[in-house]
């Protein structure tokens, strides 16, 4: 009886370990969680390396001479050459803007300048300031420059109120926001939006991939066992429940093979360089998700595919659970901005959900005790639901042949068995 | 041995088996033989429980079914039963662990077999590499590998050549001299007459007669003429005192009424045929089934439309 559900796990395990399909999902999936997740990041963050020149038209002609120092004095490369330069395009009373502003866009366009800024007639009254270039995109740079105009305009503030240059630089201290993340305890947590984004993105996207990719070579298998006849050597040397033990053993092993891999090349990435994804706790959390929802779906895809007959079938089949799959991936943005929606835990509560619900909603905000016990005990009350119902449908189908039964004859099966 | 009684199918108003009998007795050959769609593959799969009957009941070795049986039994469906993907090797320990045995004597064994099917040099190799016939020696190897009692063979000669034809039907003899029951369905009569010892023909679901090859020619052994001839044998049909004229080009099998006279009929073939040889013999178990099947069919014209 064991004997045989081994000898049945055995086989589904080491040909799909084996399988093209698993081999590239097993390593382009860490290197596709880079490329989307990390090199984005590192590119925005990124330090500049040369000397940005900033074009600046001034029709007031007091702003362009005390920013060009205060740039030149407060940003440097990390090698001590100046971040930016400014470079006055047009400046004094009676500079004709229109013209100017054509001669900036000619240079901008033709890469001699980064960008300009175009300042109104009399910034002391009206502190409106353009800035004009071929990215928008360069967040740094916009922020250093808005900063650097608002320091000097406030300096000429202070200086007509008649306050000492000393005391106006005091008052314009440079702040360096950094993000800290805490947790429900209270606990500090190293990590800022784009961090804790990109683990949430990652973790979605890794259980996503690791259902998907073993969902369809389940199917496919039982598939293959279908048109060949080979179900008919199968069950009659062993019984179905056997035969699909056997699967959901063989197809586990797999799928922890997948998890335990990654896991190891995350510890290896965050050991070598010092980056930290997540607490050992969050991890623990995240795996103990990643094996419920793996075992729910293992169910579902033995239960949608088995009654199948042909390739088109199952692509179809296997989209729309993709299709459930992927939400939580989609509702990412707005479960940053509100970790405390209630739409989102109500999702959570959804079977189908729970996992990559979870998997979203862990690296953001821990939720609260009772939430994750709940969805546990959910999880696994549905597993065992969802395996009943899979092996009732398993039974009867793997011998149907010809055309695929009805959705309410599934239906039938699942609940009369 | 192989006990089947009164078995009993249907499929959406589709009687598919109706009441088949038979038994296989241990160290025999038994032909499960009828046209397509007869009804064959639905028994066999009963038999090896994958279809739960209607109606009816198998034993084996006098026992029910239970998964102490599954073990003794072995099967060879007649649609390529194997992963196309998958090593040679790894698909026969597999099937064979799946019975019970042992993988490392199920890896003795599967080099032995693979041997003597002369597929030693193929067995890293995927199944979807080999020949419709390599395969289906393939298959056969998986059906016997693990020592079972009872062979069941679904079209085991199809696709494979005259040579291989004769090394299975070599180990047909040896499983038989060892004991075991085998049952073998085909619908080429030829091969049944020469390899069964016992038979049982199916049409439309129903036994239309069975017993050994010498009974079964006992009992429809009315006379038949054999002739070799040249010449156009189409007037035999027509001839007084044939029932009927089985043409087979060079040669016919006239099955004759009773009371025919031979030396009558010969002179009256001579003026119109030469005829180069003639025999007076057992009818063959094409014709006699030719003639049992016609017979059941003229008895219930109902059309049946089976897998």
């Amino acid at each position: 009886m064991i004997s045989k559900v081994v000898s049945v796990a055995r086989w589904e395990y080491l040909e799909k370990v084996k399988s093209k399909a698993f081999l590239i999902g097993l390593f382009l999936t860490p290197v596709l969680m880079v490329g989307m997740g990390v090199v984005p990041t590192l590119l925005i963050t990124q330090a500049d390396t040369r000397t940005k020149v900033i074009g600046v038209i001034d029709p007031s002609g007091v702003i362009v001479a005390p920013l060009g120092d205060l740039v030149n004095a407060r940003y440097r490369l990390a090698d001590g050459r100046p971040n930016y330069v400014i470079r006055p395009l047009a400046v004094g009373p009676g500079v004709d803007v229109q013209s100017a502003a054509a001669e900036a866009d000619r240079q901008t366009g033709a890469g001699d300048i980064e960008g300009y800024c175009l300042l109104g007639p009399s910034p002391d009254a009206d502190s409106a300031v353009e800035y004009r270039s071929k990215s928008v995109g360069d967040i740094q740079l916009v922020e250093n420059l808005q900063q650097a105009i608002r320091i000097v305009l406030s300096e000429r503030k202070g200086l007509s109120m008649g306050l000492d240059t000393s005391v106006i630089r005091a008052l314009n201290v440079k702040v360096d926001m950094k993000q800290v993340k805490l947790s429900k305890t209270g606990e500090k947590e190293d990590s800022g939006f784009l961090q804790v984004f990109f683990t949430a993105y990652v973790f979605l996207f890794m259980l996503f991939l690791l259902i998907v990719t073993s969902g369809q070579l389940l199917v496919r298998s039982i598939l293959e066992e279908k048109s060949n006849r080979i179900v008919e050597v199968l069950v009659s040397s062993c019984s179905s429940t056997e035969l699909m033990a056997g699967k959901v053993l063989g197809l586990s092993a797999l799928g922890f093979t997948q998890i335990g891999f990654w896991a190891l090349m995350g510890a290896i990435a965050s050991l070598s360089f010092g980056i930290t994804f997540v607490t050992p706790g969050i991890a623990a959390l995240l795996i103990i998700y990643f094996v419920l929802g793996y075992l729910f779906y293992a169910a579902v895809f033995i239960g949608a595919g088995s009654p199948l007959t042909t390739e088109q079938e199952a692509q179809q089949v296997t989209s729309y659970l993709v299709m459930i799959l992927i939400l939580p991936i989609a509702l990412a943005f707005p479960a940053m901005q509100n970790p405390d929606a209630t739409w989102l835990r109500v999702l959570t509560f959804i079977p189908f959900l729970t996992p990559t619900m979870m998997a979203l909603r862990i690296p953001i905000q821990m939720p609260s005790p009772w939430e994750i016990l709940a969805t546990m005990l959910l999880m696994v009350v549905s597993i065992f639901f969802a395996m009943v119902a899979a092996g009732r449908i398993f039974r009867i189908a793997i011998l149907s042949t010809g055309k695929s039964p009805k959705l309410a004859e599934i239906f039938r099966w699942a609940k009369e068995g | 041995m192989l006990n089947v009684t009164g078995l009993r199918k249907e499929f959406a108003a589709v009687v598919a088996v109706d009441g088949v009998s038979f038994e296989a007795g241990n160290g025999e050959v038994f032909g499960l033989l009828g046209p397509n769609g007869a009804g064959k593959t639905t028994t066999i799969r009963m038999i090896l429980n994958i279809l739960v009957p209607d109606g009816g009941t198998v034993t084996y070795d006098g026992k029910p079914f239970s998964d102490e049986v599954r073990n003794r039994i072995g099967y060879l469906p007649e649609e390529r039963g194997l992963y196309r993907k998958s090593k040679l090797l790894d698909t026969i320990v597999y099937f064979a662990g799946l019975r019970g045995m042992k993988r490392a004597a199920a890896k003795a064994e599967a080099m032995r077999w693979l041997t003597r099917f002369s597929l030693e040099a193929f067995r890293e190799r995927k199944v979807e590499e080999l020949s419709k016939g390599n395969q289906q020696k393939v298959q056969f190897v998986c059906a016997i590998l693990h020592d079972p009692s009872i062979v069941i063979l679904d079209e085991p000669f199809s696709g494979l050549d005259p040579v291989n034809q004769i090394l299975f039907k070599d180990i047909f003899h040896e499983l038989r001299a060892a004991g075991k029951t085998i049952v073998f369905s085909t619908h080429q009569m030829d091969q049944a007459e020469r390899l069964s010892d016992t038979l049982c023909l199916i049409n439309r679901g129903r036994v239309v007669l069975g017993g050994t090859v010498r009974d079964v020619k006992r009992r429809y052994g009315t006379n038949s003429l054999h002739v070799e001839f040249s010449g156009d044998g189409a007037f035999m049909n027509e001839l007084p005192g044939v029932r009927r004229a089985l043409l087979y080009g060079n040669a016919a099998e006239l099955d004759l009424e009773p009371g025919a006279k031979v030396q009558t009929l010969i002179g009256t073939m001579n003026g119109k045929i030469d005829i180069t040889k003639f025999a007076l013999v057992e009818p063959s178990l094409q014709s006699i089934f030719i003639q049992a099947v016609g017979d059941s069919n003229a008895a219930a014209p109902a059309p049946v439309e089976t897998s």
